[in-house]
């Protein structure tokens, strides 16, 4: 098992290289000089641009350019920002962190609610609890996340006098005394920025993970094994509990790969909407400025996120799974 | 699940209906043809100018914000705004303009004198002024800031370089002693005085630096605040990326106020760094910042809780900086002869009638009603009333008249000539081209809007699009000048010499045609000649006359057509003693009084 | 090759509390897309500036105290009030009634077919007094038109979306499940690099790859062959599953021994025997496009001004100070969620009728 895991990632970066060459392909062929800027300011010398397009090799052919993008990326430089006027790999680091965050906190919220949720749904088939979960399901899931976050911003704006509304920000990540702050305050303060956006991502995956855990439930309590144990006379939450419910959870964690991608996608759009400073809003400011080295790496690193969250998923089944253990 | 969807949709019509009620005719409407009518600046300006502050007390700070991250701390190689509206924090000239007259004040230097032919200036300099580090400051750092800095042609870039070169030549600068320095000009130089603002560097923490090679890249904004020295009324005290910028008193700071109390009375001022404009204008109204600079759609929502919260907001006339249309008036060919602008297209945007005319089709009133709701000025000259004494408010103006421009280019030979709805050139070309603004600004992207259809209106076909702002200055200022018409702004100035570079048709942004060997037209040459004269013309009435000819050729030749002036609205927290209102100075010229109440 | 492989899934499908109501909204929607230019009173860019932000028109029936049958608006007018707050106006003196199959602005239904007559309207001279059904933009652009010209961007591209996704991976999963070993291996490793860059991220990169500078019609058909890059492969992947297991059948076996081209029994046996899971996969895949053609143009990557789709739409929407004041900017919102839970609901229906196991 170890092995096949160990094989699936390492053939992940290949794949994910492969994904960039694409990608680097497309955005070379794109007409446009990226060293414009420099090369028409009359305060920085025709020398000055000459060494940066020999650094990055602009005069060459594609592979070329591409096989030096590569080997500076496997050594952990993913260039300079053109727009920023720094390096990559420290723009995006500082960022990085913070979208991790928001899909963290979010899968979490999301698993631990929307998985009692579908269990109690299963097991109150067709009560009025069930159908108005549904209701709720069928309207978290198609509710545009970027819509539900213009409502909510603007509600927390509208009700900003009420008692509990007051505290919640919108938009940014820290307030502007955070230095001041102790270190219960930093955390608190940083927790209160991230309720919009948590909540917003959340109820867009909540809804979808709810239906399926209640659809699986569903069909594990109506296996064979199930009326068997309740003929034997189990108690009932032990049937549901003990054993359907560990049945029903493998597959949601092989969804977990595929929730995981979407919920980075989902935060990388609202954080342009409520301006939380994560690789989202940073790569939407690279696309702008056409700055192209930012892009790349942008795209690697939700790439490379993806794969550990991958990556994470299938231990996690192996763990749950003894019978994936055995294969 | 339906029904939930039906019952949304009909809340929200009635939502939208009761919401409707607003619009009762019982409300008043104030008369909204000219936002100047409800305040009486010339009142706002007297006060301001018989202000005198009061004895505060120290402590405390000022929470202010921005939107993006200083790019560097150095004012010698900066280019943009954010960075040297930090570094007048930590670094002073020997002269500062007047918050509230604009004049020219001593600072560092509290005297000088000229001599008669206006060409040897001696500053005596004030005694007593350190560095924060405790070294004195003395004349041999103005020397070396010029010297050294300024005129060193191996920093690059040097923003500083061009005002200090009068005619391509250098100001002699040399330390006498180290409390008095004298400057010996080329020739008169009339802004020279407003010059001396220009930050002073200590030589004793740079010129080992220099002499290394690695000024330039001194200064960044990796630099530990510790290390930077300054004479300033507040110091670099830390800088954390994309969050703030924080500015800690200067214990060492020279100025006093009547009592002989040392100045600043703030402790910091911090400098929150806020990308998004909805947490910006919450924030402001939480008390989590205490100074906001609003926009018009904001002034309702901010002015109705004035009464009840805790900070008041001022409207401060029109905003400096401009916004305005210009036209690819490029007469230069490439390498292989291909001329840039092709010449039916030239043949257009060179003829002044032309351009008169769109300048009749543009909707100012309501780019002002829409755009920014009400508050806001026609622009109809290159400087703005908030610029004070070299403004000129008898400019020609264009009233919005769709019937007068159709005419004038109907007399120009422009009209519909195959019945496709576009109207052609008198050779029959069709009246087709391109419209580019930058993108990443709100309020220019949709006055564009609003040229656009104007100038549809008007039967032009018109391909508009919004490019990246650097992507269309270098499209500009550079050949192949691949552009039609371009909605651009530039930041406004006290000093109309200072725009030499706009305005002299050898200039590099000389937007419309720039670096001009020889000027193209007879209007061009006479504005070359006005900055000519202009800027030796030491008697100031006659320096008025020179530049108000100069914004009277602009309207009437119009390369530029100028369109609206955002109000400068700026709201503080009502914590905050001795502020002092100005139009030309907003609310913080005077930061180093203003202290906690 | 029948949808429904036989008419117990059929009566399944209808019979789904969820799949009618579905069914009617997409019709009425798609059907007033299709009829856009003729149900909107104006066009998409014609704007009147003296009625911005103009809240929806009211409908009176009461004129000077005297009802009319026929219901009527009068025109507004804006100024604003001491705090610089809009205050808009009814001009009462002139009562201009509203009918059906009015006269209005010149347009084309697709673009071909002239029509000046528009489903509902007022009667004045030259649009001078304007019904706004849903209010005005910044620019005065009735909101009602603006969105039922935006359906045409934001209704079509999930269709084009998915037929190029279906192409991509009918071919892709198809060729993979036949003939498995080396070539299998290479085309799925291949699809799962575009499922390796979460959606957005690989979006917004393409989208790098092209100038800021597109036409309108550029930019849509770029969107729609962004959108389908990125759902193809996890279509692939399970047409490839299919493929695979329906490869070892007997029939298939058959086929081959009567000397059928690999081409052949590709296209014609296998591939048709995963249509009832394309179909359903299809539905629930144009919502997610629909979404992410709105993404795009809220941030300004996607469908320009003046051009509508809702996702520009909504664009006008992200300040607060707006919302407070123009709530009705909001409204374009409503639309992309009804027709995205409006596909979900088919989609599900669908699956539930044709899933052998439920």
């Amino acid at each position: 098992m170890r092995d096949e895991l160990i094989r699936r990632a390492l053939v992940s970066i290949p794949q994910l290289l492969l994904m960039s060459f694409i990608t680097f392909l497309f955005i070379d062929l794109a007409p446009g000089d990226i060293l414009a800027k420099y090369r028409f300011d009359p305060r920085i010398s025709t020398e000055t641009v000459k060494q940066i397009e020999e650094k990055y090799h602009f005069d060459k052919p594609v592979l070329v350019q591409y096989g030096h993008w590569l080997w500076r990326t496997i050594n952990l430089d993913l260039g300079y920002s053109f727009s920023r006027e720094a390096e990559v790999t420290g723009v995006i680091a500082e960022r990085l962190f913070n979208t991790f965050l928001l899909s963290f906190f979010s899968i979490i919220f999301t698993w631990l609610i929307a998985i009692p949720l579908g269990i109690y749904a299963a097991v109150k088939q067709y009560s009025w609890g069930d159908r108005i979960l549904s209701a709720i399901s069928y309207f978290g899931m198609s509710l545009p996340s970027f819509f539900l976050a213009l409502l909510l911003m603007f509600l927390v704006y509208a009700g900003r006098d009420l008692p509990f509304v007051s505290s919640i920000p919108i938009g940014g990540m820290i307030s502007p005394g955070y230095e001041n702050m102790s270190t219960s305050g930093k955390i608190l303060d940083r927790a209160a920025h991230m309720v919009l956006p948590v909540i917003i991502l959340t109820i867009g995956a909540l809804a979808g993970l709810q239906r399926i855990s209640r659809g699986n439930m569903l069909e594990e309590l109506r296996k064979q094994y199930i009326v068997t144990a309740r003929a034997k006379g189990l108690p009932e939450h032990k049937v549901v509990y003990g054993h359907a419910l560990r049945n029903a959870i493998n597959p949601l964690i092989t969804l977990f790969g595929f929730e995981f991608s979407s919920l980075l996608s989902g935060a990388a759009l609202l954080e342009i909407i409520v301006n939380w400073p994560g690789l989202g809003s940073l790569m939407l400011a690279a696309v702008r400025a056409q700055d192209t080295f930012l892009v790349m790496g942008s795209m690697l690193m939700g790439g490379v996120m993806l794969i550990i969250g991958n990556l994470i998923s299938d231990i996690l089944l192996v763990i749950a799974d003894p019978r994936v253990r055995k294969a | 699940m339906r029904i939930i969807s039906v019952a949304l949709m009909v809340i929200v019509q009635i939502a939208i209906f009761s919401g409707c009620q607003k619009g009762a005719p019982e409300n008043r409407i104030q008369k909204e043809t000219d936002a100047v009518s409800g305040i009486n600046y010339a009142a706002l300006q007297e006060k301001a100018a018989a202000f005198v502050p009061s004895i505060g007390k120290s402590g405390g700070e000022i929470v202010l914000s921005t939107f993006s991250d200083p790019k560097s701390f150095n004012p010698i190689t900066s280019t943009e705004n954010t960075t040297t509206e930090f570094t007048s924090y930590i670094f002073e000239g020997l002269v500062k303009a007047n918050g509230v007259t604009l004049l020219p004040e001593p600072n560092m230097a509290d005297t000088w004198s000229v001599s008669n032919d206006g060409l040897v200036w001696n500053f005596h300099l004030r005694p007593g002024v350190k560095w924060s580090d405790g070294v004195p400051f003395s004349a041999y750092d103005v020397e070396f800031t010029f010297n050294d800095l300024i005129y060193n042609p191996a920093i690059k870039p040097n923003s500083s370089r061009d005002i200090f070169l009068v005619d391509g030549k250098k100001i002699d600068v040399k330390a006498i002693d180290s409390s008095n320095v004298r400057f010996t000009l080329p020739f008169p130089y009339a802004p020279f005085l407003r010059t001396m603002s220009q930050e002073i560097l200590p030589r004793h923490k740079y010129s080992k630096i220099v002499k290394s090679g690695k000024f330039t890249t001194t200064l960044g904004i990796q630099t530990d605040p510790a290390t930077i020295v300054g004479t300033g009324p507040f110091l670099l005290d830390s800088y954390v990326s994309s969050q703030k910028v924080v500015f800690k008193r200067n214990p060492l700071y020279w100025k006093t106020d009547s009592a002989g109390n040392k100045l600043p009375y703030l402790d910091r001022v911090v400098y929150t760094i806020v990308a998004d404009q909805n947490a910006e204008l919450l924030q402001f109204k939480r008390g989590e910042v205490d100074y906001l600079m609003a926009k018009g759609e904001d002034f309702p929502g901010l002015k109705k809780d004035e009464q009840t919260s805790t900070y008041t907001v001022y409207r401060l006339g029109p905003a400096t900086g401009s916004n305005f249309l210009f036209f690819n008036m490029n007469t230069g060919r490439d390498q292989s002869g291909k001329p840039y602008v092709d010449n039916v297209k030239l043949s257009w945007f060179t003829n002044t009638n032309f351009r008169k005319a769109i300048a009749h089709a543009l909707d100012k009133q309501n780019m002002i009603r829409i755009v920014m709701n009400g508050l806001g000025y026609p622009q109809w000259s290159p400087m703005t009333p908030s610029e004070g004494f070299f403004y000129n408010d008898k400019t020609t103006q264009y009233s919005y008249d769709m019937q007068k421009a159709k005419e004038i280019l109907a007399n120009e030979g422009f009209s519909d000539k195959n019945g496709d709805g576009i109207i052609d050139d008198k050779d029959g070309n069709t009246v087709e081209f391109s419209f580019v603004t930058n993108s990443g600004n709100n309020v220019r992207g949709k006055i564009a809007e609003i040229i656009r259809k104007d100038l549809e209106a008007l039967g032009m076909k018109i391909h508009y699009q919004q490019l990246e702002f650097n992507s269309l200055v270098q499209k500009i200022d550079n050949p192949p000048y691949e552009w039609d018409a371009i909605l651009m702004g530039l930041t406004g100035g006290v000093e109309p010499h200072f725009g030499k570079n706009v305005w002299h048709s050898s200039g590099g942004l000389h937007m419309w045609f720039p670096r001009q060997q020889n000027p193209a037209t007879d209007w061009e040459r006479k504005i070359d000649s006005l900055f000519d004269t202009g800027v030796k013309e030491v008697d100031t009435e006659k320096r008025k006359i020179i530049y108000d000819q100069w914004q009277q050729i602009v309207s009437d030749q119009l390369p530029m057509i100028y369109t609206v002036l955002p109000e400068r609205i700026l709201c503080i927290s009502n914590k905050f003693g001795n502020l002092n209102p100005s139009l030309n100075g907003g609310l913080l010229h005077n930061l180093e009084y203003i202290y906690i109440k | 090759m029948k949808l429904f492989k036989n008419n117990r899934a059929a009566t399944k499908f209808f019979r789904h509390p969820l799949v009618w109501p579905g069914l009617i909204v997409l019709a009425i929607l798609y059907l007033i897309m299709f009829f856009a230019e003729f149900i909107a009173p104006y066009d998409f860019d014609n704007g009147n500036r003296e009625n911005s932000y103009q809240p929806p028109s009211r409908i009176h029936f009461i004129h000077d105290g005297r009802f009319s049958l026929r219901p009527f608006v009068y025109p507004y007018s804006f100024g604003f009030n001491d705090f610089f707050e809009r205050v808009y106006v009814e001009d009462r003196t002139k009562p201009t009634p509203l009918s059906f199959f009015v006269k209005g602005d010149k347009v084309k239904l697709w673009g071909i077919i002239p029509i000046s007559r528009h489903l509902f309207g007022t009667k004045s001279e030259k649009n001078s007094v304007r019904f706004y059904l849903l209010g005005a933009d910044a620019v005065g652009r009735d909101l009602f038109s603006r969105i039922l010209y935006g359906s045409r961007v934001s209704l079509t591209i999930g269709f084009l979306g998915v037929a190029i996704t279906a192409i991509l991976g009918f071919l892709a999963g198809g060729i993979s499940g036949f003939y498995g070993g080396k070539t299998d291996w290479l085309i799925m490793r291949f699809a799962e690099c575009f499922m390796l860059v979460p959606s957005f991220f690989l979006m917004l990169a393409l989208r790098s790859a092209f100038p800021m500078k597109l036409s309108s019609t550029q930019v849509y058909l770029l969107i729609v062959v962004i959108l389908s890059l990125i759902g193809w492969a996890g279509f692939a992947r399970v047409i490839r599953g299919m493929a695979l297991s329906i490869s070892k059948r007997d029939f298939v076996t058959a086929a081959r021994a009567l000397g059928a081209s690999d081409f052949r029994i590709i296209f014609q046996h296998i591939l048709p025997q995963t249509l009832s899971y394309a179909i359903v996969s299809m539905t629930l895949t144009i919502p997610g496009y629909i979404l992410g053609e709105s993404a795009l143009s809220l941030i300004g990557l996607g469908i320009q001004d003046p051009q509508a789709s809702w996702g520009n739409l909504l664009s006008a929407a992200m300040n607060v100070s707006d919302i407070q004041y123009h709530p009705w900017i909001l409204i374009p919102g409503l639309f992309i969620f009804l027709v995205v839970m409006a596909f979900n609901f088919v989609g599900d229906g669908l699956r539930d009728a044709l899933d052998p196991n439920r």
